[in-house]
């Protein structure tokens, strides 16, 4: 089921009606229950793939546990077999189902070099919604068990709920079960404040999405689905815009999905603060996708020696962790590229860091200063938007003729005959400027303040014309309806 | 508590929905369908001897302006591309709100379709156009799919991508009283060149589909109620394009040999021109505008014949010479069948 469709609006009101209203007893089993027919409102199947991943780890932890149980003086401690074996197996069904053909045809190429020549049969097998963000939230759980930052959770039902809670099933934030496991035992009362504080950052999300980032994605698809069809402009325009439409996309998820668990009574990590108003790329990762990169950061980059090691070792640690991460996103070399190419950037900016210090010290250039935040933060967003290229284009070849044609401007003749904007009209053009520039606007604003509490605390005549006027711009401006296909969240087919 | 947040968000959702039926004309297309049956339902005060109803079979292939250039007969043509039977009903429904006909002439064409229900798009010619009322709502849950009720209720929700390209026709909702001249009737001047590849003279029948069925007994039903003369049609057309694959039966011939005995059964006249079209001098190549809708020519031939039928079988006055028609004789100098028939 979808956040934009007419199902969830009759789904999430009567779940989160019935959950206050039933016994606190009987409220997780009912939000389980509800998070599976959530998975399963698209194929029944999914529920299996849940199911398994839900079990395998649930039982893996207790028996990290229960080897555990002499604590770090008992000898021999088998406590990592378990976790292993447990991880092993959800990783295994992730790889089978989202990589098979990826590595398949990777082996292919490999293999071809030492004149070995195979030819795989792609495989036709399903790709379970939500499976990298199920998989890696309940890996934490194996992990922090195995590391004793929480206890083994006893209830199967709980931890079932844990892996499948329907706000963040398919496109997370990724929590972390030392965070989300202790919610699920709260009791969460009505609260009319937190209702509201929640259904309002629903409001944004839904206009983040179906305002902005659909409306974006309209120029975007247009150039990036026929990468040789245009240069110049539209190429440069489609990129910028993309870089928002992906922020708004997920962004407007996150959104939805941070505001209906706060309905509820549930607190999710925000997934993003700000992110295009970093001013380098390790501040970049920290505001973009946050539960994401802290993930990679605590079960990656850490255990692989983080830092804490030599220069060489390091920089190819940050290489590895950006390389899979890239791969995360999809089973396709453009996505290991858009990953390995944030992991290069910031290899080059520590090379460069003593020669960047010594210049800025030699021209008396103070870190601090607006003009020199606001220049970081553009070629902080350049970089960001180079990368986004290879992320959205699909195959090397259509990425590299858009790189090639970006800057092959085409001549007055040529524009006068073609649309300067291809997939929409000039009203349409500047709706879609207006919706970055109020998003950009709202994230500026809302850097040292939380804007929802501040409208909140505003008089009703205000606070309703916000209401109103929020909802009418999302009903007409929004992409949604029988007559418009509306658009995927793109964080959803990872 | 509860309360409070219900009756705010039942509030804010009443606030919109009075909003957008408010603004929901505007963003309609306007179209001429619209025209036609804003005209026909509810802004003439024309009487009418005979309604016609039906998909675009009907709409460019029976042309009141005939009707009343050679018989004297009022009609109104309320069809609309795609209209379905169970829509054919409602619309009828509507439109005897108003008028009291002798004789009710239905298409029968959509009886073949084995979807449960049309084309969103095209049912929306037919029902975006009704009014408000009891009727419109029974139509609506009967005739479109429920995850869909909310946009037919509401139509702005439905064209609100439209807002970047409406333009001064759709605020002033444009002069539908220039399309009246047609009485609903609107058909292309292609002439298609192409014969029939389809027909075959058979006996086979074939079932009716159950939803097709169930209208047919209701328009039946209500021809009873309402104590006007029904007639069953079906146009002249190339099925080779209809399958079970298109939501179609397979076999069209069959399917209409059914409709036949189905009408003989219930009393109901059905006049199948299919199979009558050598009878009325049609020539399918000349006489098509594309492969299943007739031109304006082989409409007049059809219309002409259709109006000695009702002038045969029916007690309908002649109103020519009565000079409260006098704008029905300016109206036809207007019409397709002024170029066709002078």
């Amino acid at each position: 089921m979808s956040f934009v469709s007419v199902e969830f609006l009759i789904f999430f009101p009567v779940v989160a009606a019935v959950y206050f209203w039933i016994p606190q007893r009987f409220r997780n089993y009912w939000l389980l229950g509800a998070s599976y027919f959530f998975l399963m409102q698209a194929n029944a199947a999914y529920a299996v793939f849940l199911a398994a991943v839900t079990v395998i780890t649930w039982a893996g932890g207790a028996l990290v546990a229960r080897a555990d149980r002499g604590g770090e003086a008992a000898a021999p401690n088998w406590k990592k077999l378990p976790a292993v074996l447990s991880l092993t197996a959800i990783f295994a069904i992730l790889a089978v189902f989202k990589y098979l053909n990826f590595f398949e045809g990777l082996s292919a190429g490999l293999l071809s070099i030492f004149g070995v020549s195979i030819h795989p049969s792609p495989s036709d097998l399903l790709l379970p919604a939500g499976i990298s963000f199920y998989t890696f939230q309940a890996a934490t759980y194996v992990i922090d068990v195995y590391r004793r930052d929480v206890k083994p959770e006893k209830n199967l039902f709980q931890y079932a709920l844990f892996v499948s809670f329907f706000p963040q099933l398919l496109s997370g934030p990724i929590e972390e079960s030392r965070s989300m496991l202790p919610q699920f035992r709260e009791v969460h009362r009505y609260d009319y404040d937190r209702v509201r504080s929640g259904l309002l950052r629903m409001l944004w999300g839904y206009f983040e999405k179906m305002v902005v980032a659909d409306r974006l994605g309209t120029l975007v698809d247009a150039v990036y689905d026929s990468p040789g069809k245009y240069s110049g402009l539209p190429v440069l325009l489609a990129t910028i815009f993309f870089a928002f439409q992906i922020y708004c996309d997920f962004g407007g998820y996150s959104n939805i999905a941070i505001g209906a668990a706060e309905v509820m009574g549930f607190r999710l990590t925000e997934n993003f603060q700000r992110p295009y108003f970093s001013k380098s790329i390790p501040e970049f990762w920290r505001r973009w996708h946050v539960s994401l990169g802290r993930w990679f950061r605590d079960y990656l980059y850490i255990p692989l020696g983080g830092n804490r090691c030599s220069r060489a070792r390091h920089y190819l640690n940050i290489l590895i962790v950006f390389a899979v991460c890239g791969l995360w996103h999809g089973a396709s070399m453009t996505f290991v590229v858009w990953g390995a190419l944030h992991g290069l950037y910031q290899v080059i900016g520590l090379t460069l860091k003593p020669v960047k210090k010594r210049a800025e010290n030699l021209l008396g250039i103070r870190e601090d200063a607006g003009p020199v935040k606001i220049w970081r933060a553009a070629v902080t967003f350049l970089l960001v938007d180079f990368a986004w290229i290879f992320f959205r284009a699909g195959t090397f070849s259509g990425a590299a003729v858009l790189i090639r044609n970006m800057f092959h401007f085409r001549s007055l003749a040529e524009v006068a005959n073609g649309p300067l904007i291809p997939g929409m009209n000039v009203l349409e053009f500047c709706a879609a400027l207006a919706g970055i520039v109020l998003v950009l606007a709202a994230d500026f604003l809302g850097r040292g303040c939380d804007l929802r509490k501040k409208l909140l605390g505003r008089g009703t005549a205000c606070r309703w014309a916000v209401y109103l006027s929020a909802a009418v711009i999302i009903l007409i401006f929004g992409n949604y309806g029988p007559l418009r296909e509306a658009g995927q969240f793109i964080y959803s087919q990872f | 508590m509860y309360r409070k947040i219900a009756g705010k968000i039942i509030v804010l959702f009443a606030v919109l929905v009075c909003l957008f039926a408010a603004l929901s004309p505007v963003f309609i297309y306007k179209t001429p369908h619209r025209a036609k049956l804003v005209q026909g339902l509810y802004d003439s005060g024309d009487e009418y001897d005979v309604l016609l109803i039906g998909s675009s079979h009907m709409n460019g292939g029976l042309d009141p302006n005939v009707l009343w250039k050679q018989y004297g007969i009022t009609s109104f043509n309320y069809a609309t591309g795609g209209q379905t039977l169970d829509v054919s009903y409602y619309l009828l429904r509507e439109a005897l709100k108003k008028h009291h006909p002798d004789v009710v002439a239905v298409d029968t064409f959509y009886s073949a379709m084995t979807s449960p229900y049309g084309e969103s798009g095209l049912v929306s010619n037919a029902l975006d156009n009704m009014k408000w009322s009891a009727n419109k709502v029974q139509a609506t849950f009967h005739c479109v799919p429920p995850q869909e009720w909310i946009f037919y209720f509401l139509p702005a929700l439905k064209y609100h991508f439209r807002w970047s390209t409406l333009d001064p026709k759709d605020y002033s909702y444009f002069d539908m009283s220039s399309y009246y001249y047609m009485k609903g009737y609107m058909s292309g001047t292609n002439r298609w060149g192409k014969s029939d590849a389809s027909y075959v003279s058979t006996q086979k029948q074939a079932e009716i589909p159950q939803k097709s069925l169930q209208y047919l007994e209701k328009i039946i039903d209500l021809s009873r109620e309402e104590g006007f003369s029904l007639i069953f049609l079906n146009f002249p057309a190339d099925y080779s394009e209809y399958d079970a694959k298109n939501g179609w039966v397979d076999d069209c011939e069959a399917l209409f040999n059914s409709v036949a005995s189905y009408a003989e059964k219930k009393g109901v006249p059905f006049l199948d021109y299919c199979d009558k079209m050598d009878g009325i001098g049609l020539d399918f190549p000349n006489d098509m505008n594309n492969a299943t809708h007739l031109n304006q020519w082989g409409a007049c031939k059809l219309s002409s014949d259709f109006g000695s039928y009702l002038k045969e079988h029916y007690h309908l006055a002649d109103h020519r010479s009565d000079p409260a028609y006098a704008q029905w004789d300016r109206d036809y100098l207007l019409s397709q069948a002024h170029d066709v028939l002078d």
